[in-house]
């Protein structure tokens, strides 16, 4: 238990006192001074929100800061020395993506392109060779699209990209998992590539019933998926998640890049501390001749430059609560100014009985933060069932808002805003009690 | 023996919006523990000037103020409220005692007052001893308004009384009530003395200083001796009063004693 000294609990006993005494002037204290605490407690909250959803995103699409992001050009010798450093390795993933198409054959999916299902983008995606580059003499080159393919009707299937990878990817790419379950990693790859969907590509399967028949860019044949669960991966668009080792018994990486789309590039992702992994494949990227000035490499810090963004909005957001505090403030000094006006012979008699000055200016205080305190419970209490009321709005609004609690730096910062708020309003009115002359009890 | 309060030569001039008033040119003034001190006067010769001087609410212009024998005249402000705090206890003509609170809490306010810290049982037991010293512990939860002005008085002698002072300090304690009840808060002040608490009464009421150890006047801004009743309060007879003060208080009886050569400064 806090032991609080004597000066300090005399002052809060008087100052609870006092505050029993004149309820109605400590709830139109409370009234003035409620906006300005509610109003910081809302941007706080709003901020933490906000927060919380922009890096949910950006670490689900970008990756956790301080992972290593290396680009590796899409060259069979790159891929394949890649491939054979990461193998077996769960602190580095490759991942590459294909585009592909699960439904009917002979068929041009629903939303072409791989455009999300509510959204037609344009473009005609992939199909099977149904677009290629020509160029022209002078060099300029353009799309040509197979006109057999434009005679092609629109059937049960669905574009999508699929993401394959040799290690689980969301030790960097923190993925929530939805719906099912997700890969094994553990296990014999299988012929039948295991998928997990992202929200959209499960929403297009919900929409439309297709086959489970997959045409994947450079595979030499259809495989037939395994639908294995449902993440949040932050993406907007269709994507499917699988083993990059079960997918390339289907693909040949060692093929020639595909005209449209260029070779099957892989992104690699390695943890702060796999020094080791890092070596060995750079020094077996050096060895199949991928120098360094062939690497684009980078370390992931979104969540930096999010923060930095978002401390911007922040800054700013609070200038304005506090403006809307200060009038709250001026609200509490104007009340308690008179509540200080009326006790002057209160406040001369404690003097008279050795009250010394300091606490007299404490028991002012005291009063003023103890109602700044009540009402930031109030204006917590009150934003708090607000955001309970608004949850399920909140929840369509982002995904990352949706099993969020009320922030407690929220609640914190409504009760510094409250304190804050109670002492800068209680000075001048402290000040004035602490210089009352003990002589205006004898001359009353 | 070493005075508990000794004044010497104490000056004090007032200074407002018109042209400084000198209120007290010069006062000498001796008190000892367990004494009881009447001081008269017209209004505005100074009386309660001299009392706040005393109670360390104010600071003289001159002279010296001894405090068992320790020269405080110049004291500091935090000081001087540790010292009215334990020292100390005041009785004012209005009782002062704040309408929200009960009488028991109205007591309480001098041990709530930052000079040291007393638990909740010890301070209620000493609001109880003090509330029963002027006989009214069973008035303890009642509010102001539901008191007589004499149980608001003794309310008031109550809280003066709670930190066990050794100087008492009334300032005309029976001026806003009538003689019997003026009478009773007297005889709970008289009381005090009895257990070695030194009492200086300002009053009006020639009765009420008849009963006091001894009487001084002031007059021009000096303390002039006008009477000995007994030494320290006890009983006695007091001759000094001009007949127009002198009334006829039954409580004591009075005995005639040479006054002392003290209260006055040339």
């Amino acid at each position: 238990m806090i032991r609080l000294s004597g000066r300090l609990r005399s002052a809060v006993i008087i100052g609870l006192q006092g505050i029993r005494a004149r309820k109605t002037r400590t709830l139109l204290s409370m009234i003035s001074l409620f906006l300005g605490v509610l109003s910081v407690t809302v941007v706080q909250a709003a901020s933490q929100m906000a927060q919380r959803a922009a890096l949910a995103d950006v670490e689900l699409i970008e990756g956790i800061d301080g992972t290593l992001y290396m680009s590796v050009e899409g060259t069979p010798e790159a891929t394949n020395a890649t491939l054979r450093s990461l193998e077996g390795r769960s602190d580095a993933t490759a991942i590459t993506q294909f585009p592909a198409i699960i439904g009917e054959p002979n068929v041009r999916p629903v939303n072409e392109g791989g455009s999300p299902f509510d959204e037609q983008w344009g473009g005609w995606g992939w199909s099977g060779g149904s677009v290629r580059i020509e160029c022209d003499p002078t060099g300029y080159c353009y799309e040509v699209i197979d006109e057999q393919y434009l005679q092609t009707p629109i059937g049960a299937a669905i574009e999508l990209r699929v993401v394959g990878m040799s290690a689980d990817i969301r030790q960097f790419r923190p993925f929530r998992l939805v719906a099912g379950q997700w890969l094994d990693f553990s296990t014999d790859p299988s012929y039948s590539p295991g998928l997990v969907l992202n929200r959209e590509a499960a929403k297009g399967f919900e929409m439309y019933r297709v086959p489970a028949e997959m045409r994947i860019m450079g595979a030499s044949d259809n495989p037939t998926p395994r639908i294995l669960g449902v993440v949040e991966d932050g993406q907007r668009i269709p994507m499917a998640y699988g083993r990059l080792d079960e997918l390339l018994n289907w693909v040949n990486v060692g093929a020639g890049p595909d005209p449209y789309y260029g070779g099957i590039g892989l992104e690699v992702l390695v943890a702060p501390d796999a020094t080791e992994t890092l070596q060995v494949l750079r020094a077996n990227l050096a060895a199949a001749g991928i120098g360094e000035d062939r690497l684009y490499v980078r370390i992931i810090d979104s969540r930096r430059q999010v923060e930095q963004v978002m401390l911007i909005l922040r800054v700013v957001f609070f200038g304005m609560a506090g403006l809307v505090l200060l009038i709250g403030v001026a609200g509490i000094l104007n009340v308690t100014l008179a509540t200080v006006g009326e006790r002057v012979e209160e406040f001369a008699l404690r003097r008279a009985v050795g009250t010394p000055r300091m606490l007299l200016a404490g028991i002012v205080l005291a009063e003023t933060m103890i109602t700044g305190l009540f009402t930031a419970a109030a204006a917590i209490g009150f934003a708090a069932l607000v955001f309970k009321v608004a949850g399920p709005i909140l929840a369509e609004v982002h995904y990352s808002l949706a099993a969020g609690s009320f922030p407690w730096e929220a609640a914190l910062a409504g009760i510094i805003a409250g304190l804050f708020a109670g002492l800068l309003g209680g000075l001048i009115p402290a000040v004035r009690a602490a210089r009352i002359p003990i002589a205006s009890v004898m001359r009353a | 023996m070493t005075p508990l309060v000794q004044l010497i030569g104490l000056t004090k001039t007032l200074r407002g919006q018109e042209q400084p008033r000198p209120i007290l040119t010069g006062v000498d003034f001796t008190l000892h523990s367990g004494e009881s001190v009447a001081i008269l006067g017209r209004s505005g010769s100074g009386k309660s000037t001299l009392l706040s001087l005393i109670g360390l609410f104010d600071r003289p212009d001159g002279g010296q103020y001894l405090l068992d024998g320790q020269d405080i005249t110049r004291i500091s402000d935090g000081k001087a409220a540790a010292l009215r705090s334990a020292q100390f206890g005041f009785v004012f003509q209005r009782f002062f005692l704040l309408k929200h609170l009960t009488a028991a809490q109205n007591v309480a306010m001098a041990l709530v007052n930052g000079q040291g810290w007393l638990p909740r049982r010890q301070r209620r037991e000493k609001v109880l001893a003090a509330l029963d010293q002027v006989g009214i512990a069973h008035l303890a939860k009642h509010r102001p308004a539901r008191l007589s002005g004499g149980e608001q008085q003794r309310v008031a002698i109550a809280r003066a009384l709670v930190r066990e002072p050794r100087i008492i300090l009334a300032d005309e304690p029976t001026g806003a009530l009538d003689t019997e009840t003026g009478n009773l808060v007297v005889d709970a002040l008289r009381a005090t003395t009895e257990r070695g608490c030194a009492l200086v009464l300002v009053t009006h009421d020639a009765d009420h200083a008849a009963r006091m150890g001894r009487v001084m006047r002031l007059r021009d801004g000096v303390l002039h001796p006008e009477g000995v009743n007994a030494p320290f309060g006890g009983a006695a007879e007091w001759a000094g009063l001009p007949s127009d003060q002198a009334g006829g208080s039954s409580h004591e009886p009075r005995h005639a004693r040479p006054a002392e050569s003290e209260g006055v400064r040339a």
